[in-house]
């Protein structure tokens, strides 16, 4: 096997850092997340290989909070219309848990299948990739196999180190991850270990069944019920791995400016709103339960799977207690008709 | 339906505005063409999404395509963009992108009778059903059009109402207004209670409603009551939308998304949905 020793992380990710920007977990301040390589400050960050999943999914990484998309002009009548040259620097997810890499997955079937392509979307991914950090130690607020995902062996990594003791194993799964080690080879040694087993998971849930059975629960009390404490802030989609829903907005000065999407919530009021003034999801309860169906219902009906990988940030994130735990929970317990 | 192309989906192509009709006081159509006739083929009830720079974009059904010579939109006042684009005269350059959506079923309803109910502006995307049936006018039955708006200023289309339509081979025209008025001899009264008197009969028939939602539901509860199962009647929904190819997110009712997966649907489909339409 391949093993990366603990004290040549800092060589290999120097390495890779000379033909991509690499982003790797780091505490920085208060907040963890993944910031690039060449931004560490050793006074201020701390390198984190060791954390579960950081407080922020890498998804902006691939899904910008905000993203130009064209610029325009306009003279009279005239309007010229330009395509923003994004120029995109190949990038490298080190660290990154399965959770996060399931997310990724995810984004990829919303922005890259069913009849479109997302242009702005495949130009990141497509320049991406993905070094996965398995998981054998779930924390406390992880349920990822209870929602399909193996924390073990992620599907879309390219390679997926393995904790070990004094290192990682190097595991190539990819033709990207092979091009990727060949940069690093000569840092890797080769060496028998054994591989950590899986811990038990702390957090279970069952979802089996309850796409299906929320078909008969869109008038059940329990949306009251859960959406009453909720603040409608939106915290919930913009920390979650797998929330896409994205706006298009326009910034103009004078008769120049620039269209830009940007991270949109479902938990909002304007999302919906139309022109005329109605408004189908008015209510608060009405948002959040668009929410819990999307990720449970919905999603799994156009795409197979929920759109949920148990990271659990909602959950600790939540200012008012929302937890989807308690929600698939009361859907399994619930009594429908049929 | 999206003709595949290598193009950025949600980058517009530039089209100019070559004719404004003044249809009623707030809805203008509006023809607009690109360098090659049109941006790109719409089939009867699919979308495109209109951008005024710098103001902002919406997406409206097309309500007419002239082949190879331009787009029709006929575009109803009701906010920021839609006063600003009222605004605009011949000449002016557009954004436009699309076509999105599934349009209306036009293959499947060959050989049937067709009863078009609209209100409003409701007959915007209708239009474009009942202008492509006139053209392919053998692979239709009895053509049956029941339009009705608030007052007589608020008809659309009056031209092809009153003139043209009625032209047309085995095809009848009603037109209703809501509240009499002076100047009027035609029929008063709401659409759906006019659509039970007359009483088309649903033998071979396909209905299609367009209006507003109030309009929508009595005129579901009387096809209904005159026997038309759900098979047999189509309607559109509106959602808010952005992107118009099922990405962004917003315009879904159950798993479906309105953009891509409609904005036409059967009664039938719309049954299994969650009532949020
Ligand atoms: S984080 Fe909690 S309060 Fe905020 S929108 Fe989500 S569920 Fe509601
Ligand atoms: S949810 Fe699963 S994959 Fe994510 S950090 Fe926890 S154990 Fe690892
Ligand atoms: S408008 Fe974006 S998903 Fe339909």
């Amino acid at each position: 096997m391949k093993v990366l020793k603990t004290g040549k992380l800092e060589q290999v990710i120097d390495r890779l850092a000379q033909q991509a920007d690499v982003y790797v977990p780091m505490l920085r301040g208060q907040q963890s997340g993944f910031y690039s390589w060449k931004t560490y400050n050793e006074d201020f960050d701390d390198l984190m290989f060791d954390i579960l999943n950081v407080y922020q999914s890498p998804k902006h990484l691939i899904l910008p909070q905000t993203e130009k998309m064209y610029s325009f002009r306009q003279e009279g009548q005239e309007v010229s219309i330009e395509e923003v040259a994004a120029d995109i620097e190949p990038k490298v997810i080190m660290g990154i848990r399965s959770c996060d890499v399931r997310g990724i997955e995810y984004l990829d079937e919303v922005f890259l299948t069913k009849g479109y392509v997302d242009e702005f979307y495949k130009a990141r991914r497509d320049k991406i990739t993905i070094i996965a950090n398995a998981c054998y130690n779930p924390g406390k607020n992880c349920f990822c196999d209870s929602m399909g995902v193996s924390p073990t062996d992620p599907e879309a990594a390219d390679v997926i180190m393995r904790e070990v003791n004094g290192g990682y194993v190097w595991d190539v799964k990819t033709e990207k991850g092979e091009a990727i080690t060949k940069q690093i080879e000569d840092l890797l040694e080769e060496q028998d270990v054994e591989l950590f087993s899986l811990k038990p998971f702390l957090r279970k849930v069952e979802y089996d069944g309850v796409a299906e059975k929320l078909k008969d629960m869109f008038e059940h009390p329990m949306w009251e019920k859960y959406s009453e404490p909720c603040q409608t802030c939106g915290i919930c989609t913009y920390l979650c791995p797998t929330c896409y829903c994205f706006d298009i907005q326009v910034k103009a000065w004078g008769d120049e400016g620039y269209r830009f999407r940007c991270w949109d919530s479902c938990m909002y009021h304007e999302y919906t709103q139309m022109a005329g003034g109605h408004n189908p999801r008015e209510a608060a309860k009405e948002r959040f339960r668009n929410r819990f169906l999307h990720k449970l219902q919905f999603f799994p009906e156009r795409y197979g799977r929920p759109l949920c990988t148990g990271c659990g940030r909602c959950i600790v994130a939540c200012p008012t207690g929302v937890s989807i735990i308690k929600i698939i929970d009361e859907v399994k317990e619930a009594e429908t008709g049929a | 339906m999206h003709n595949c192309s290598c193009e950025n989906p949600l980058v517009p192509g530039i089209v100019e505005v070559v004719k404004i009709i003044d249809e009623t006081p707030d809805i203008k159509n509006f023809y607009v063409r690109s360098e090659n006739g049109v941006p790109f083929n719409v089939m009867p009830g699919q979308l495109a999404m209109v951008s005024l720079v710098p103001v902002g974009e919406g997406m409206f059904s097309v309500s007419w395509q002239e082949e190879n010579d331009h787009l029709e939109f006929a575009i109803k006042r009701t906010g920021l963009m839609t006063d600003e684009l009222h605004k605009i005269e011949v000449g002016q350059k557009l954004g436009v992108r699309g076509p999105y959506g599934n349009g209306f079923p036009v293959e499947e309803c060959k050989g049937k009778n067709m009863l078009f109910i609209a209100g409003g502006i409701g007959l915007a995307p209708l239009r474009s059903f009942i202008k492509y049936c006139f053209k392919h006018r053998e692979d239709y039955g009895k053509i049956t059009i029941l339009y009705g708006s608030r007052s007589a200023a608020d008809l659309c289309f009056k031209d092809e109402l009153f003139e043209k339509w009625p032209q047309e081979k085995d095809t009848e025209v009603y037109v209703t207004i809501d509240n009499p008025e002076e100047g009027w001899d035609g029929h008063v009264g709401f659409v759906p209670a006019y659509l039970e008197e007359l009483n088309p009969s649903p033998e071979g028939t396909i209905a299609v409603i367009c209006g507003p939602p109030i309009m929508i539901k009595f005129a579901l509860q009387s096809l209904e009551k005159m026997g038309y199962n759900d098979e047999q009647v189509i309607t559109t929904l509106e959602m808010r939308m952005k992107c118009g190819i099922g990405k962004c997110g917003r315009c879904n009712i159950g798993s479906e998304y309105i953009c891509l997966d409609g904005p036409v649907f059967n009664l039938a489909q719309l049954k299994q949905l969650p009532p949020e339409w």
